[in-house]
């Protein structure tokens, strides 16, 4: 089997399962649901600092909604005790990487999309211009988080504390990411043209790139057993 | 060998202090409080060289899957840690009568205090795994992704704010202070970096010594 | 003229001291404890059993062997 199309099934059996049990969705959208309800609470009556903390707030739900599908990322394997079938697979474990990276890409960017309308509905928020551009940092974001983020949850995936050690380990190699999406996202809601961030959405191109060039790289050796 | 590495050490470490305050001016606009800065300056650049190595010992452990080059990466991360807490304190009890304030965001701080939460991470990881072998691969890929961010970091963060005094050793035109007080720092500079390859080739000992008592 | 702070210089040169201090005395107690350790186990592997049986492995873990050391 070829190495894309093995990578291809990864994901196609990951986001099959999802969508037959819903699992994880059901928590992320449940989860979104608070934080959008607890943003309201503390924030909504004042429209002048909802305006100014939004970017913040909204990739601060990106990113706890990233951390529990992230870390949740080989949970099926570890309870169904195919674990080792993961380490037993031929070839190489790279398109297993590939496989597990799209599958959470997709899950996050719909979880993100669904966390954004929620959000412009019930803060009113007029997204207008910013939206291709937003889209585009939306997308090089997660994809930077979920890189990085597939990696360590391969690798904390069979130690102890697992829950804690996921978002230790990960958040702060993610600053770069967390930094340039907030501050990009800042300007393009204050309505300046993807240009005028151009050196935000430059840094998420490295990053990501070093990202997914280093995991695709060390996967096999964390898989290794 | 190693008693060699710790006498000269603690010469050196003699040496620097006795400059400090002998030799080190009485700073115009600070005052005495600016000494603090040779101890300071010396563990920040010192935990830089620890993880330095930590990332090229994981990379040589990779390849050559040699276990010294694991615990030369795991002694590294240690004393690395430690130095760059330490440096963080002693840079925020410095801070506290010259800025008025413990702590500030800007750039050189927030890429610091980065910095040590992900090698702490890197040691917590160490910790959690039992199996000696593969606690050795894991933090070598952890030690790698960490190594490439901090570029990563540093830039983020500096885009993000600068507010930290002009790096005055790194700076391209060279040092600008007064040499009474360069002479110090660097005696004090090259003495923590003794200390710091100490520590190491003490601990590196001390992990062979586990090795081969659990073997 | 600028306050002094000694205090505070005394705070940072302090915390530094104590906690290298503290770091090599740890060192050495690892040391020693470890090559007792490694002697009582190269003794036990010199004397020949009583019994003339061979004798079994140590097989239970030491005080000090702790789970994350590497293999030689």
């Amino acid at each position: 089997m070829s190495w894309a199309r093995r990578a291809l099934a990864v994901a196609w059996k990951d986001l099959a399962v999802e969508r037959r049990s819903k699992e994880t969705l059901n928590a992320l959208v449940f989860f979104s649901l608070l934080l959008l309800f607890v943003f309201q609470f503390t924030l909504g009556g004042d429209r002048e600092r909802l305006a100014a903390v939004l970017p913040g707030v909204l990739w601060l739900g990106f990113v706890l909604s990233a951390l529990l599908a992230l870390g949740r990322t080989f949970l099926v394997e570890r309870e169904n005790d195919c674990w080792e079938g993961l380490l037993l697979a031929p070839g190489d474990k790279s398109a297993i990487y590939l496989g597990k990276l799209v599958g959470n890409l997709a899950l996050m960017l719909l979880v993100e999309t669904l966390v954004l309308a929620l959000f412009v509905v019930f803060f009113d928020i007029d997204l207008g211009r910013a939206m291709p551009g937003l889209l585009v940092v939306m997308l090089l974001g997660t994809l930077g988080l979920a890189a990085v983020g597939t990696l360590f949850a391969a690798m904390t995936a069979n130690v102890r504390a697992r829950e804690l050690l996921f978002p230790v380990l990960l958040l702060p190699v993610q600053v770069p990411v967390l930094l340039a999406t907030v501050k990009a996202t800042e300007g393009l809601l204050l309505g300046e043209p993807l240009a005028a961030v151009a050196h935000w959405v430059k840094l998420l191109v490295a990053a990501d790139t070093v990202y997914v060039i280093v995991s695709l790289l060390t996967f096999d050796v964390v898989l290794e057993g | 060998m190693v008693r060699a590495l710790g006498w000269l050490t603690a010469v050196g470490l003699l040496v620097g202090i006795v400059m400090a305050f002998g030799v080190a001016p009485r700073e115009v606009t600070q005052g005495n409080v600016q000494r603090i800065m040779y101890v300071h300056v010396p563990l920040i650049l010192a935990s830089y060289v620890a993880f330095g190595v930590l990332a090229l010992a994981s990379i040589v452990y990779l390849v050559r899957r040699d276990a010294a080059a694991d615990r030369v990466a795991h002694a590294s991360g240690e004393v690395g840690v430690m130095f760059v807490g330490l440096g963080i304190a002693t840079g925020s009890i410095w801070g506290k009568p010259t800025w008025g304030t413990w702590w500030t965001w800007d750039a050189r701080l927030t890429s610091v205090a980065i910095l040590f939460v992900m090698y702490l991470g890197y040691l917590l990881l160490r910790g959690s795994i039992d199996d000696p072998e593969r606690a050795a691969r894991y933090s070598a890929v952890l030690g790698i992704v960490a190594a490439l961010d901090i570029p990563l970091v540093h830039f983020s963060v500096y885009w993000w704010r600068t507010l930290h005094q002009p790096p005055s050793l790194m700076k391209p035109g060279g040092f600008t202070g007064s040499t009474s007080i360069l002479w110090p720092l660097v005696v004090n500079l090259l003495a923590f970096m003794l200390l710091y390859a100490y520590f190491v080739a003490r601990r590196v000992r001390v992990l062979r010594a586990e090795a081969e008592a659990a073997a | 003229m600028t306050a002094d702070n000694w205090g505070f210089v005394a705070a940072a040169y302090g915390l530094t001291a104590i906690v290298l201090l503290i770091y090599w005395r740890r060192l050495a107690k690892q040391e020693r404890e470890l090559e007792a350790l490694n002697r009582s186990n190269a003794e036990r592997s010199r004397e020949p059993s009583s019994s003339g049986l061979p004798r079994p492995e140590p097989s239970s873990p030491t005080p000090l062997q702790r789970p994350g050391a590497p293999r030689p």
